[in-house]
C-alpha cells in the first residue's frame, strides 16, 4: 500500500542500486572515487533542498557550510590527533550549529537580503580559512588519517563507497524526517503564503531554524567525506564553485526534490573528470546547464519524471473533527492604525459574540481589512484595545492568538505549491481534523489533489477550510462570497449559519449585501476608519447615516 | 603625512569611482527588474578583458590609449548587457526573481570561464587612460592614471544623471522603473526601457572595468568581488536608489583602501562584510531607507 | 452618434473567479458613461481590460469600429486610449513636468504644447510643475493622474473611481474637469462609486453587479435611488 505511493522513489532507488550494483561489479577503482564524491555532493544538496527547495530561501551559504565540516575534520585529526570517526562527528555538528546561527538573523529578511547576507558569511569564511594561522592558511591542512572504525579501514575505494553512500541513504532519511509529520506542508505554507501562514500560527523562525541545522548538519558531513577522500583540505574548499556545483544540483534536480538532487549530482558532479585538462571548463558547462534549466525546465529532472511516474494518491484519513474551546465574546475597542499619512483606522472597534455571525461593511479603505489583520496580529495597533473575554490580544503573537482559537480567511487566498488540498488545510492541525474541514466546505472528494489545481471558487473554500481545521472559535472572512457564482454563495451562507449556530463567532466582511445581510446577525459599518453604526442588522440598515455613506452620497461629510 | 594623506584619499577616489560606476549599473537594473544581477561584476570583468583585447590591436605609443578605447568598450559591453537581459531576465519575466538571481549567477559563470578558457588565468594589465606620468599636489605624487580614472567615472556619472533627469527617454526609464503597468499605460514599451537599462548597466560595467584594468589588472575569477562589493553597496545606500549606491560605492572604497593602509586589506574586507551582516540584522532597509515605491 | 468605444459581449477572469460576465455597451464622442457598481462589482476589471491591462477570456473592444482587443497596453495607449487606474498610481519620484512630457506624445515642442493644454485645463498643476509627484495634495495627485491620461489627446477616456479620497470641495473641480473632456469631443467612461455626482456629469448610467451589467439608461430618466438599488439589491440578475 504505502509502496504504491512512493512508486517514484522506488524507481530512483532502483536506478541507484544498479547503479552500484554496475559500479561494484565492474570494480574500477577511479569510478569508485568518483561515485563517491557523487555521493557526497549528494549529501550536501539534499541539505540545500531543505532550505533552498522547501523553504524558498536561496541561501548561498551551504557551501561555507560544506567547508566548515571540511576544516572540523582536519583540524580535529590533524591538530588534535582525533580519530577520524570522532572528526566525522564534529563536522556534523559545528556545521549544524553555524546554520542555525546564520537561520537567527535572516529569520525575517526578504530574499534579496538573504542572498547577500549568506553570500557575506560565505566570503568570511573564506578569508578565515584562506589568512588563519590553525587553518594552515592557503596551503590547508594535510595528512588527515583515513577512515577507520575499531581499526578497520574503511578509506578502501569501494568500503568508503559504500559508507557514503549509506549516509546518503541516511540524509535522505532526515529530509524525509524533516518534511515528514506535516512538515512539508508547514515549510510550502511558509514559502508560498507567508500571511496564511501567520494567521494559521506557524513559527517561521523555528521552521528556518530546523531547515538551516538540518541543512547545515548535512553539508558538513559531506565536507567531512571530501577532506577524507582527499586526505587533505585546502582553501579551494571553500571557494564559491562548491556553492554553484551545489545550486546546479539543486536546479538541475529540480527545486525541492531530494531524488532529482542524487540524480543530478550524479550527472554533473562527473563533469570535471570528462572536461579535465581544460581546467575549470567544467564550471563552464554547469553555468550553461543551470541557465538551460531555469529557463526551459523550471521543474528539473524530478518534474520530467513526475510527469511519466505521478505520484499515486495516498489514502485519504478519516474525518475527525477537532475540539473547541468556548468563548462568549470578542471584543475589538478604539483601535487606531496610521500608515505614512494616512489615517486608515480611526477608534473603530466591534462586537463579535459566540453563536452570531458578524458582518463588516463600509466603502473602499474604510479600514475593514486593516481591522481584521489588527485582530489576527498580521499588523500592530497604535492604540485599541481587543479582548477574548477577559484576555486581551494585542500583545500576543499571531501564532499565540491562533492558540486561543482565532483564524482567518483572506480575501485572495494564498495556495502553496508542491502539497495536496489536504496537507494544505492540516497544515496547523491534524489529517483528521483537516478531513473533517474539507468535508464541511465540501471539498473532501479533492482532498488529494495539488492545492494548485484548484478553480478560484474551490481555492477560496480551500482556504475556510485551512482556517476551520484547527478547530477555532473565531473566525474572521475577508471577502469570502466574492468570485463565487449563485450556488456556491448559498452554499457557503449555509455553512456560515451553521458554524455560527455551533457555537463559533462569525466575521465576515463582505460588499455583496444579498449575501451578507440574510445571515448576519449583527452589522458594522465602517467610514474612514470610524464606526458609522453598529447593532442588529435590521437597524444598520435602516440607518440613515450609513444609507448615505455606503451608498455613496456625500451627504455624509 | 599630508602627502600620505593625499596619496591615499586619491587611490581610495580612483578605486571608488569605479566601484560606483559598478553599483549605478547594479541598481538601474534591480529598478528596472525587482531582481539582482550576480552577474554583473563578470560585466565590470568581461570589460576589462575588451580592453585589453582592443588595446592590443592600436598601434604602439599612442598617446592616450584607454580614452581612446572607452567609446568601443562602452559600446561592446553596452551590447553585452542587452544580449544578458535577452538571455537570463526575458524568458524569465513572469517568473519569481529568485529565478533571475539563478540565471544571472549561470550567465556569470559562462562569463567568467569562457573568458578563462580564451584567454587564460593570469591577470592581464588593461590600457592605460592617458599615458604615464605624475602630478604633484600638496607634496604628494599623483599619477595620471588616477586622475583620469576619477575624471572618467565622473564624466559618466555626469552623463548618466543627464540622460536620466534631461532627456525624455531617462524619464521614460525611471517611469517605467516605478510603475511599469502604468508606464505601459503611457505608451512605453517596457521590452525597450528593460533592453535599454541592461545596455546602460553593461557600458557602465564595462567602464568600470576599462578603469580598473590598468592599476589593478584584470583576473577571469574577479567578477564575484565586484558583484559583492556593488551589492553592499546597494544595501548600505538603501534598496533601490542609485546615487545612494553610488556613494555608498565610494565610500566602501575609501573604507577598505584607508583600513587596508592602517592594518591591512584582509582586515578591512573581514569588516566590511562583518559591517553588511550587522547592517542587514538591524536595518534591512539600508542606512538611508529603501526607495520610494520599490519593486521587490 | 458613432460609438467611439463599443464592447462587444466583453468577459473577464480574474483569479477568484468570473470578473466580467459578457458586458457589452457602446459610448459616443462627447458622451461621459457612468459605470456604476459597489466594491468588488468588476468596474476596474472591466476598465483595465478595456486599457488592455488584463487580458479579455472573450468579446471585443472597438475603437472606432477598429477592432482593439488584440493590442498590448502599450499600443492600445497609441491607437487613442486613455487609462487613468484606480488609485492614481502616479511615478512617484517624477515631477508634475516630468510625468506630463513621459505621457506626452511627439517631438519637444509638440509635449510642450500638450502640456501647457493641460496647465490650462488644470491650473493648480502649473503652479505645482517643477513638484515631485508624491509631494502633491490628493486632489493635486488626481488632477495629474488624469492630465497623464489626456495629454495624448485619446479618443476615449477611462478614469477609475477619481473620487477616491478626495475631499467634496475637491471632487467638484474634479468632476467639472473631467466633463470638459468629453466637451473637447473625448468619449469618457467614468467608474464611479458616488452616485448623484456622477449621474449630474454623465449622459448615461450604466450598473454592473457582479460583472453582470443589469441597467443601461440615460441619466435623464432615472434617479440616484434606482442606481443604488440597482448596484447593491440581490434580487434579480445574479451571477
Amino acid at each position: 500500500m504505502r509502496l504504491a505511493v512512493h512508486r517514484r522513489g522506488l524507481a530512483y532507488v532502483m536506478l541507484f542500486l544498479t547503479a552500484g550494483a554496475v559500479l561494484l561489479g565492474a570494480g574500477d577503482a577511479y569510478a569508485m572515487r568518483v561515485a563517491t564524491l557523487v555521493g557526497t555532493y549528494a549529501i550536501a544538496a539534499i541539505g540545500f533542498q531543505l532550505v533552498f527547495g522547501r523553504l524558498g530561501l536561496l541561501a548561498l551559504s551551504q557551501g561555507a557550510l560544506f567547508a566548515i565540516g571540511a576544516y572540523a575534520l582536519a583540524l580535529s585529526s590533524v591538530h588534535w590527533g582525533w580519530p577520524p570517526v570522532l572528526g566525522l562527528v564534529l563536522s556534523v555538528v559545528v556545521p549544524a550549529l553555524a546554520g542555525a546561527l546564520v537561520a537567527v538573523p535572516i529569520a525575517r529578511l526578504e530574499s534579496h537580503y538573504v542572498a547577500l547576507a549568506t553570500l557575506g558569511l560565505a566570503q568570511l569564511v573564506l578569508l578565515a580559512v584562506t589568512n588563519l594561522e590553525v587553518t594552515g592558511g592557503a596551503n590547508g591542512l594535510y595528512g588527515i588519517p583515513p577512515l577507520t572504525v575499531f581499526g578497520f579501514d574503511l578509506s578502501d575505494s569501494w568500503r568508503m563507497l559504500a559508507v557514503v553512500w549509506v549516509a546518503v541513504a541516511m540524509a535522505l532519511c532526515v529530509f524525509a524526517w524533516a518534511t515528514g509529520a506535516g512538515r512539508a506542508g508547514r515549510l510550502a505554507t511558509l514559502r508560498d503564503a507567508p500571511h496564511a501562514a501567520l494567521a494559521l500560527g506557524l513559527d517561521p523562525i523555528s521552521n528556518r531554524l530546523l531547515a538551516f541545522t538540518v541543512a547545515g548538519a548535512l553539508a558538513g558531513l559531506a565536507g567531512g567525506f571530501q577532506a577524507l577522500g582527499l586526505g587533505v583540505v585546502s582553501p579551494a574548499v571553500a571557494r564559491f564553485d562548491v556553492m554553484i556545483t551545489l545550486l546546479a544540483i539543486a536546479v538541475v534536480g529540480g527545486r525541492g526534490s531530494v531524488w532529482g538532487a542524487v540524480t543530478a549530482a550524479a550527472i554533473l558532479v562527473p563533469l570535471p573528470e570528462v572536461f579535465r585538462g581544460l581546467e575549470q571548463a567544467y564550471l563552464l558547462a554547469y553555468g550553461v546547464m543551470l541557465l538551460a534549466a531555469v529557463v526551459a525546465l523550471p521543474t528539473g529532472i524530478d518534474g520530467l519524471v513526475r510527469r511519466v511516474l505521478p505520484d499515486a494518491p495516498a489514502p485519504t484519513p478519516t474525518p475527525a473533527a477537532p475540539k473547541s474551546r468556548k468563548i462568549s465574546v470578542l471584543r475589538v475597542e478604539r483601535v487606531a492604525k496610521r500608515f505614512g499619512g494616512v489615517q486608515a483606522l480611526d477608534g473603530a472597534g466591534f462586537d463579535a459574540r459566540a453563536g452570531e455571525v458578524t458582518g463588516i461593511i463600509g466603502a473602499n479603505g474604510s479600514g475593514k481589512t486593516t481591522l481584521l489583520n489588527i485582530v489576527t496580529g498580521l499588523e500592530t495597533a497604535d492604540a485599541g484595545v481587543v479582548r477574548l473575554d477577559a484576555i486581551p490580544l494585542l500583545n500576543h503573537s499571531p501564532r499565540a492568538r491562533a492558540g486561543l482559537g482565532l483564524a482567518r480567511g483572506f480575501q485572495h487566498p494564498e495556495i502553496p505549491g508542491g502539497i495536496d488540498v489536504l496537507a494544505t488545510v492540516s497544515v496547523a492541525a491534524t489529517l483528521g481534523a483537516g478531513m473533517a474541514a474539507l468535508e464541511r466546505v465540501g471539498l473532501a472528494g479533492r482532498a488529494r489533489v495539488p492545492a494548485t489545481s484548484l478553480g478560484p471558487a474551490e481555492r477560496r473554500r480551500l482556504d475556510i477550510a485551512r482556517a476551520l481545521a484547527a478547530g477555532p472559535t473565531i473566525l474572521l472572512l475577508d471577502e469570502p462570497a466574492s468570485g463565487l457564482g449563485a450556488g456556491e454563495r448559498a452554499d457557503l451562507a449555509v455553512l456560515l449559519c451553521a458554524l455560527a449556530k455551533s457555537g463559533m463567532a462569525v466575521v465576515v466582511v463582505e460588499h455583496g449585501m444579498d449575501f451578507l445581510l440574510p445571515i448576519a446577525d449583527r452589522l458594522v459599518c465602517l467610514d474612514a476608519g470610524r464606526v458609522l453604526a453598529a447593532g442588529p442588522t435590521d437597524a444598520v440598515c435602516r440607518d440613515p447615516a450609513v444609507i448615505a455613506a455606503y451608498l455613496g452620497t456625500e451627504s455624509a461629510s | 603625512m599630508i602627502e600620505a594623506t593625499v596619496q591615499l584619499l586619491a587611490t581610495a577616489l580612483a578605486l571608488g569611482s569605479a566601484y560606483a560606476l559598478t553599483a549605478l549599473g547594479f541598481v538601474l537594473i534591480i529598478n528596472a527588474v525587482g531582481a539582482v544581477n550576480f552577474a554583473h561584476g563578470d560585466l565590470v570583468m568581461a570589460g576589462g578583458f575588451v580592453a585589453v583585447a582592443l588595446s592590443l590591436l592600436l598601434p604602439e605609443g599612442l598617446p592616450v590609449p584607454g580614452l581612446i578605447l572607452l567609446p568601443a568598450v562602452l559600446l561592446t559591453m553596452a551590447v553585452g548587457g542587452a544580449a544578458l537581459a535577452a538571455v537570463a531576465y526575458a524568458p524569465l519575466r513572469r517568473s519569481p526573481p529568485v529565478s533571475v538571481f539563478i540565471s544571472t549567477i549561470a550567465v556569470g559563470l559562462i562569463l567568467q570561464h569562457a573568458i578563462s578558457l580564451g584567454a587564460g588565468p593570469q591577470p592581464r594589465v588593461g590600457p592605460s587612460l592617458v599615458g604615464d606620468g605624475l602630478v604633484d599636489l600638496l607634496g604628494a605624487a599623483l599619477s595620471y592614471q588616477q586622475l583620469a580614472t576619477i575624471a572618467v567615472a565622473a564624466v559618466l556619472c555626469l552623463a548618466v544623471h543627464t540622460l536620466l533627469n534631461r532627456t525624455r527617454f531617462g524619464r521614460q526609464l525611471r517611469a517605467a522603473a516605478q510603475d511599469p503597468e502604468m508606464a505601459r499605460a503611457c505608451g512605453i514599451d517596457l521590452r525597450i526601457t528593460i533592453g535599454a537599462t541592461f545596455a546602460l548597466a553593461g557600458a557602465l560595467a564595462g567602464g568600470a572595468g576599462l578603469l580598473l584594468s590598468n592599476q589593478y589588472f584584470v583576473t577571469p575569477t574577479d567578477g564575484a568581488m565586484f558583484m559583492l562589493k556593488a551589492y553592499v553597496a546597494t544595501v548600505i545606500g538603501g534598496w533601490g536608489r542609485i546615487w545612494g549606491a553610488a556613494v555608498a560605492a565610494l565610500c566602501i572604497a575609501v573604507f577598505e583602501v584607508l583600513v587596508a593602509a592602517a592594518v591591512s586589506y584582509l582586515v578591512a574586507e573581514m569588516l566590511l562584510y562583518l559591517g553588511v551582516l550587522a547592517l542587514l540584522m538591524l536595518r534591512p532597509q539600508g542606512l538611508f531607507g529603501e526607495a520610494e515605491g520599490r519593486r521587490a | 452618434m458613432t460609438a467611439r468605444l463599443a464592447l462587444d459581449g466583453l468577459t473577464v477572469n480574474h483569479p477568484d473567479g468570473v470578473a466580467v460576465d459578457n458586458a457589452s455597451f457602446a459610448c459616443a464622442a462627447g458622451e461621459v458613461v457612468a459605470l456604476m457598481g459597489a466594491n468588488g462589482a468588476g468596474k476596474s476589471s472591466l476598465i483595465r481590460a478595456v486599457a488592455g491591462a488584463d487580458p479579455v477570456a472573450s468579446g471585443r473592444v472597438r475603437l472606432d469600429g477598429e477592432d482593439v482587443t488584440a493590442l498590448r497596453l502599450e499600443q492600445r495607449v497609441r491607437t487613442g486610449i486613455g487609462w487613468c487606474p484606480e488609485g492614481r498610481r502616479l511615478f512617484g519620484g517624477l515631477t508634475v513636468a516630468e510625468t506630463l512630457d513621459v505621457a506626452a506624445t511627439g517631438l519637444a515642442r509638440d509635449r510642450s504644447r500638450a502640456a501647457d493644454r493641460m496647465y490650462a485645463l488644470f491650473p493648480i498643476l502649473a503652479e505645482r510643475r517643477g513638484a515631485v509627484a508624491w509631494t502633491l495634495s490628493g486632489g493635486q495627485q488626481q488632477m495629474l493622474a488624469i492630465a497623464r491620461a489626456v495629454i495624448a489627446d485619446p479618443k476615449v477616456v477611462l478614469l477609475d473611481e477619481p473620487s477616491i479620497g478626495l475631499a467634496p470641495v475637491v471632487l467638484d473641480d474634479v468632476f467639472a474637469a473631467i466633463r470638459r473632456l468629453a466637451e473637447s469631443g473625448a468619449a469618457v467612461v467614468l467608474a464611479e462609486q458616488v452616485i448623484p455626482r456622477s449621474l449630474a456629469i454623465a449622459d448615461r448610467a450604466i450598473v454592473l453587479r457582479r460583472g453582470v451589467i443589469v441597467l443601461d439608461v440615460p441619466t435623464a430618466r432615472i434617479d440616484a435611488g434606482v442606481v443604488a438599488s440597482a448596484m447593491l439589491d440581490g434580487g434579480s440578475g445574479g451571477a
